[in-house]
């Protein structure tokens, strides 16, 4: 005969170490992340720094004033893309222009990459709204597929190697 | 003395009768605003040329603000919103991209000459009917400071004050 201290004991061995629950754990860590909104959000400054998470279905920005929510399946697009930015940027990489010899030019050369997140979405009213934001390399095609999983439409299903798309661009021209 | 006065004053007159007289052709130029309420945005076509999402979507949300920024309408609406079809004096603003050169902030940091961003589109204000009410081809360009989306900004406002030129609320 089975104890009941046993039973609860492997109860909650069994819930502590439930795959399911660590994958579910993995899944949201993985696509929280620092964001900055550059715009789009409506109530929201242009660049705006917070955090970006899929929870419950829909895209969450947290920032220092509270929270703007997209359901998923009201996007109607969301791409993703390429850019760069000054290491040292703001007021202080403005500065750094009126440096002698030029000095704040080469500091130009130091730059960081960045990923862009764009998206599309209908409002209740029905009209159609944008946001973009920018996202640490590599976090906006997880957090693109995540929301894809959650009914979020795309135009662009893979994300298309920004080297192949500018020189395509380019021979259009 | 007094003659020499005389001939300043005359001149003085006649110099200014001949700066007034073009002025006020000019005025009597100026086509009178066409009166609109209200007008609807929609999103930026880009059949022609290849533009990147964020330019697209920078476009179209500048270009709301600063419709609403300037206040020439009292209402500003989106592509679709629903609210925008009982409007009787609407104003339909359909954008689409001509040309668009992707330039690169790090080389104008770094040279200031080089590097620009460049994006030109044909504006249609069209009435409610889908008659074209104006054309005009803007351009928006970043030359010195600032990212690419910059250019985006420009264009906006001059968007924004086109159409305030030529519609509005107020005379």
């Amino acid at each position: 005969m089975i104890s009941r201290i046993t039973v609860v004991v492997i109860a909650v061995v069994l819930f502590v170490y439930n795959p399911v629950i660590w994958v579910t754990r993995a899944q949201e860590a993985q696509t929280e992340t620092e964001a900055v909104q550059l715009i789009g959000l409506a109530g929201l400054k242009d660049n705006t720094k917070g955090r970006l998470l899929v929870v419950n279905g829909s895209l969450r920005f947290i920032h220092s004033k509270g929270n703007a929510e997209v359901p998923a399946a009201a996007i109607e697009d969301v791409v993703t893309g390429r850019d760069s930015q000054r290491v040292i940027g703001g007021t202080l990489g403005t500065l750094t222009m009126l440096a002698p010899f030029g000095s704040g030019r080469v500091l130009s050369l130091f730059r960081t990459k960045l990923d862009t997140l764009t998206i599309q979405f209908r409002a209740a009213g029905g009209g159609l709204h944008g946001a973009i934001f920018t996202v640490p390399l590599g976090k906006a095609e997880i957090i693109k597929q995540e929301l894809i999983s959650h009914g979020a439409k795309t135009s662009i299903p893979t994300q298309a190697d920004p080297k192949t798309t500018t020189s395509k661009m380019k021979e259009k021209k | 003395m007094s003659l020499s006065f005389r001939n300043a004053v005359s001149c003085f007159l006649l110099s200014a009768l001949s700066l007034a007289g073009p002025l006020a052709q000019a005025q009597q130029r100026q086509p009178a605003k066409i009166k609109a309420s209200a007008i609807q945005v929609m999103m930026i076509q880009s059949d022609k040329v290849t533009v990147p999402a964020e330019f697209q979507v920078s476009l179209y949300e500048e270009l709301i603000d600063q419709l609403r920024q300037k206040g020439d309408f009292s209402r500003v609406y989106r592509d679709g919103d629903r609210n925008a079809a009982t409007v009787p004096d609407l104003i339909v603003l359909q954008c689409t991209v001509e040309s668009f050169k992707q330039g690169s902030e790090k080389t104008r940091q770094v040279t200031t000459v080089a590097g620009a961003t460049s994006i030109t589109l044909r504006c249609q204000f069209k009435d409610e009917r889908g008659n074209s009410l104006l054309e005009r081809n803007i351009t928006g360009k970043v030359r010195f400071f600032g990212g690419n989306l910059k250019a985006t900004y420009d264009f906006a406002k001059k968007a924004a004050s086109a159409a305030g030129e030529n519609f509005g609320s107020r005379n």
